[in-house]
């Protein structure tokens, strides 16, 4: 059964999960699990990443004992989704972090993270 | 030639140093390591603009792709890196004390900043970008709290949180690209030829759709108005100028990697986005906001204009530069503005009048954003619009005008506040050096962004600069008193006259007009010397009025025309703003002309639909009679103030200064009635089916006759009476013309001299008398007559005149006008003319009684008579006046063979023997009637004088009050409520119908646009929601 091989069932994870950070985004009203949505949002799409560089009955592309060196290319996965993953996840921590400090700010200026309570700038 | 990688490497190796070391002068490291990218990019732009045309590919780490990113630096990426470094250099500099204040963290920010804009524009490898657009996003997410808050701070987390959504986007997008193409790098994919599949295709989507989310499209850009709002101004605009530039750069590297043609949704995109967000920034209050508005708004015409790059063809270059280095140049410098100031509501920008350079910066770049001429956009604009109607775009024609209309709307009642609105702030403006040298040079640029436009433009050579040059020379020589700049523009304006007149000397027509602008604007001039005090930004606005009235008689084409027509426009609206009361006045009189102007603009753009050129013949060649010609005139009737279009009038004219409003009244609505004999020689006499046209403009000149003199009956500001009178007057010359015969023109031109030499005249002899007494009420006034009898004289010749009362012009103008209507058969009209002449007896006759018969109020015992430098030209006017009613022939004489050689009427001419005139119902000699009448007056005259020689005289408070005693005089004058009685049996036909209407309009308009903004909730969540469902949408709609 096709379905159930490894990288589908991580296709089909990550968009499940894309699917639940997205909808915990814009359902949560407090801003902490709103940023805890968007980190699993940020999860799904690293899922999604390595599951298209996936290369079934091929080990991760690191070259070591188990790998044989001459015959490399044929035995990885594609090494470049991977890479982007690191870099994806790196950057994902960034916004993460910047999030937090953002509702760090709001929580000692108004003691509030209730998203609904601020809305002070509109139209 | 330094490689650009350079540029990288410096920013990103100061970056990390300036965190390493923290010591002082890191201000200064800073500037120069921003100065690098500067000289690097411009370098190499001025290398490919020397005709190198090899585009400089180069790799990261010494390595070929796949295993590197290989950037590109070919012209374009060149030019936007150097705009893009530019203003991170000045950007840095504006913000250098906020900085300091802030430590070191913020300026690490700022050239991580640059950095990412810069390799934005550079990079083509799809996941550099990403990696790259996530960087710029932190950046600004830290910089947003430059100024601190909790407003800035959920501003913040908004545009994280949206920015974090878009980006997902972004990186599925990119997932699926490589799964499906095998390749993250730009050209690669575009070399390799792959077959379109449904999976390509929808990763291409999500790709340009984050692209394009990042521009802010309306109405998914909740978020990004709100950053606008909260951040340091400084930082807004880099947002504004800075990635909005990257983003469009690369949403225009990447569209080449779709196989569906993107093209007309960006188009549908960019045209909602310019007509949302501009109708909605009416409604907005926040100064801040209102240039974020405006900025999406700008970035929506972009997309437009990208949009339509196949239909503007090598056009596409000049009009897609020019709106973008306008709105690049004003919106930074506006944003700049802001934060120098530090006031949120657009009301309390009155402040700027503390600081000239201030102000005049801000209205500089209100206009670069509008598009008036000479500024860059006006060029593209205008080639724009031109080649939407050779492409028979019609639709996109009309609502890229209706969005720039909203976008007038705002900006000009803006910097209406600034002018006008009291300035109730009692603090000094505090202002640092380094903030004012950003917006200063932002200034030249644009100055020199117009030059360059100019030349690049396809028409651009054929206009006659010289006038706009020296307006600019006014305004530097701005710091000279009033008297010296006055000779100075009466001295050029006479030389020019002089230089023009061979050119136009054997075109009558045209040569009657050039003389009413040209006469009219040293005659009332002259009153300007009675002014003391440098009088400051006056005699640029005048300069640059008259420059547009005389470019009208010399435009050979169109560009030439409408270029004219605004910079005619514009300074009149200067001018009229000048008055104390005028706020309302000239924002109700730039909308009309705005529109007016809009409409003309259409009307031309369709002429040329299926032409070549763009000379003025072609509107005769249309292939589009019936809208051509109909928006024609109603662009020029709303310069005529023709009934229903005439609100803006009265107000405009009567608040006006004493010497602005004969300008105004007597010399520029003469531009609206030139415009109209254009059109309608072009129009031709043998277009049988323009009958209906013509019908229709014949009933509204009548109409618009009856109603401008019946409200002026009703006025007790005698400058408000002056102004209606112009409307009923400029109804005559628009009925007159519409016979398109050639007795009727010949009454139309006689009307126009008329028109101009009497109201100029009363406007003066008012303005005058209001100079000294300090009131604009006629009941007021009174008994006027001993104290300024030179005045009195003046006016009274006004309304002989006016009247059409024997032996003066108006006299003529009635027999030819009669003349007119029985050979036309337009009986009824006619009747409704003649009924009007009759109405304007009644305020002809109230505004002398009032103001210079009957008792004198005590309050003006000491008033003296005007000042002399009005009465000068007064009585200069006046003997034009005598020389034309006694030598009509003068003037007719040459213009009717003119219109009945040439092909337009040439039946029915008005016949001339000697001095007299001879139509197939009678004849008239203005010479003696003159003779005749003057006999009748001087008999009179002794005869009255020898009656009443014993006659005794009274003083004034000679009169018994039968035992009362009036509370309030003013009220018992008789002046005051003067035609009660007419008021109440035909007053319902002076109830403001028009302006109930146009207020409804605007009524309508505004709540639009504050009902559509609740959409904007404020909750961070509902944008997420806006952004997902536009994508959705667009989805749809593609797929």
């Amino acid at each position: 059964m096709k379905l159930f091989e490894i990288e589908y069932i991580s296709l089909i994870a990550g968009f499940i999960l894309l699917i639940v950070g997205l909808w915990g985004i814009i359902s949560q009203r407090n801003i902490i699990k709103m940023i805890i949505s968007f980190s699993i949002l940020d999860t799904s799409v690293h899922l999604l990443l390595v599951a298209v560089g996936y290369i079934r009955n091929r080990t991760a592309p690191i070259i070591d004992s188990s790998v044989n060196k001459l015959n490399a290319a044929n035995e990885i996965t594609d090494p470049l989704p991977q890479a982007l993953v690191l870099t994806a996840i790196v950057i994902g921590v960034g916004i993460t972090a910047l999030l937090l400090t953002y509702a760090l700010k709001l929580f000692r200026q108004n003691s509030s993270l209730e998203i609904n309570q601020y809305k002070s700038l509109k139209w | 030639m330094v490689n650009p990688i350079y540029i990288v490497a410096v920013l990103l190796g100061t970056a990390f140093l300036l965190g390493l070391f923290r010591k002082k002068g890191t201000g200064i490291i800073a500037l120069v390591a921003l100065a690098f990218p500067v000289f690097v990019s411009a370098s190499w732009f001025f290398h490919f603009l020397s005709g190198n045309t090899e585009v400089l590919n180069f790799f990261t780490a010494g390595a070929k792709p796949p295993f590197s990113i290989n950037l590109q630096l070919g012209i374009e990426e060149a030019l936007f890196t150097m705009v893009i470094n530019v203003l991170g250099f000045l950007g840095y500099t504006y913000l250098y004390r906020d900085f300091k204040e802030q430590g070191i963290k913020s300026t690490v920010l700022f050239l991580i900043l640059i950095m990412g804009l810069n390799v934005l524009i550079m990079s083509r490898d799809i996941f550099n970008l990403f990696v790259f657009l996530e960087i710029v996003s932190i950046a600004i997410a830290g910089l947003i709290y430059l100024k601190r808050g909790a407003d800035t701070a959920i501003a913040g987390f908004k545009y994280l949180i949206a920015l974090g959504v878009i980006s997902t986007f972004l990186l599925i997008g990119i997932a699926f690209f490589y799964l499906f193409s095998g390749t993250l790098n730009i050209d690669d994919f575009l070399n390799s030829n792959l077959p379109a599949v449904k999976g390509m295709s929808m990763a291409v989507f999500l790709i340009l759709m984050a692209i394009l989310l990042e521009l802010k499209p309306f109405p998914a850009n909740g978020w990004a108005l709100d950053v606008y709002q909260a951040a340091h101004p400084g930082i807004s605009a880099m947002i504004s100028s800075g990635t909005a530039t990257a983003s469009i750069f690369l949403l225009y590297k990447l569209l080449p990697l779709s196989s569906i043609d993107w093209l007309p949704y960006i188009s549908i995109i960019g045209a909602i986005t310019f007509i949302g967000s501009n109708l909605l920034g009416i409604a907005q209050k926040d100064s801040n906001r209102l240039l974020g508005y405006s900025s999406v708004g700008q970035i929506g015409l972009m997309l437009i204009i990208i949009g339509m790059a196949p239909q503007l063809g090598e056009h596409f270059n000049l009009i897609f530069l020019t709106v973008f280095i306008s709105h690049f140049l004003a919106k930074a410098g506006l944003f700049w503005i802001s934060g120098i100031i530090k006031k949120d509501n657009i009301r309390q920008w009155s402040v700027l009048r503390k600081n000239k350079l201030l102000l005049f910066m801000f209205g500089f770049f209100l206009l670069t954003l509008l598009g008036f001429p000479p500024f860059p956009s006006f060029y593209g604009k205008w080639q724009l619009i031109m080649e939407l109607a050779h492409g028979s775009q019609f639709i996109w024609l009309a609502l890229i005008l209706a969005g720039s209309f909203f976008e007038g709307m705002y900006l000009i009642r803006w910097f209406g506040f600034a002018m006008k609105e009291k300035d109730e702030s009692e603090e000094k403006l505090t202002i640092h050096w380094e903030k004012m040298i950003p917006p200063v040079i932002f200034t030249v640029f644009v100055m020199g962004a117009s030059y360059f436009a100019n030349n690049s433009s396809d028409y651009g050579h054929t206009l006659n600069l010289i006038p706009i040059y020296f307006v600019i020379a006014l305004f530097l020589l701005d710091f000279l008193p009033a008297f010296v700049k006055n000779s100075l523009v009466i001295a050029s304006m006479i030389i020019y006259s002089i230089l023009l007149y061979p050119d136009i000397s054997d075109d009558t027509l045209r040569l009657v007009f050039a003389g009413i602008f040209m006469i009219g604007g040293v005659l009332t001039l002259f009153a300007g010397y009675s002014v003391k005090g440098k009088r400051e930004g006056f005699f640029p606005f005048v300069v640059m009025m008259y420059a547009g009235l005389i470019g009208l008689i010399e435009a050979e084409n169109l560009f030439q025309f409408f270029f004219a027509w605004e910079i005619m426009t514009l300074g009149s609206y200067f001018l009229i703003l000048r008055g104390k009361k005028s706020i309302k006045h000239a924002f109700n009189y730039m909308l009309f002309s705005l529109g007016g102007a809009y409409l003309i603009f259409i009307g031309f753009a369709l002429s040329y639909f299926g032409q070549d050129s763009l000379d003025l013949s072609i509107i005769s060649a249309t292939t589009l009679p019936g809208w051509t010609y109909t928006l024609l005139a109603i662009g020029f009737l709303t310069k005529t103030a023709a009934i229903g279009l005439h609100i803006w009038l009265p107000g405009a004219h009567a608040e006006a200064e004493s010497d602005v409003s004969p300008m105004v009244s007597g010399i520029l609505l003469k531009a609206g009635a030139f415009g109209l004999i254009l059109l309608f020689l072009l129009m031709g006499a043998e277009q049988s089916e323009q009958h209906s046209l013509l019908y229709i403009l014949g009933w509204l000149g009548a109409i618009t006759a009856v109603g401008g003199n019946l409200l002026a009956v009703f006025q007790e500001d005698a400058k408000r009476l002056l102004a209606y009178s112009s409307v009923g007057n400029l109804g005559y010359i628009l009925f007159a013309l519409a016979f398109m015969t050639n007795v009727g023109w010949l009454t139309a031109i006689t009307y126009s001299i008329n028109h101009f030499l009497f109201k100029t005249l009363l406007f003066l002899a008012i303005g005058g008398v209001v100079m000294r007494v300090k009131t604009h009420n006629m009941y007021e006034m009174g008994g006027l007559i001993k104290k300024m009898p030179w005045s009195f004289i003046a006016v009274l010749i006004g309304i002989i005149t006016l009247a059409g009362i024997p032996p003066l012009a108006g006299y003529g103008g009635k027999w030819l006008f009669y003349n007119a209507v029985l050979t036309k058969g337009w009986y009824f009209q006619g009747a409704l003319i003649f009924f009007s002449g009759t109405i304007a007896f009644l305020y002809a006759f109230k505004l002398i009684y009032s103001v210079f018969l009957g008792q004198p109020k005590d309050k003006f015992r000491n008033v003296k008579e005007a000042p002399i430098w009005y009465l000068i030209p007064q009585f200069i006017l006046m003997i034009g006046i005598m020389v034309f009613s006694a030598r009509p022939d003068l003037i007719l004489k040459p213009i009717g063979t003119m219109l009945s050689q040439s092909n337009y009427f040439p039946t029915d001419p008005l016949n001339w023997e000697d001095v007299t005139a001879t139509t197939n119902l009678g004849y008239w000699s203005g010479y003696k009637i003159m003779i005749v009448i003057g006999v009748m007056f001087v008999v009179l005259l002794g005869w009255l004088m020898i009656m009443s020689r014993k006659a005794q005289k009274i003083k004034q408070f000679n009169i018994v009050y039968a035992g009362e005693r009036p509370f309030t005089p003013g009220t018992t004058h008789f002046s005051h409520n003067m035609f009660s009685n007419y008021y109440k049996a035909i007053g319902f036909l002076s109830w403001p119908v028009a302006t109930g209407f146009w207020n409804g309009v605007n009524l309508f308009t505004h709540n639009v646009a504050d009902n559509i903004r609740r959409i904007y909730s404020g909750n961070g969540q509902t944008y997420i929601v806006h952004i997902m469902i536009y994508t959705i949408v667009i989805y749809l709609l593609m797929f």
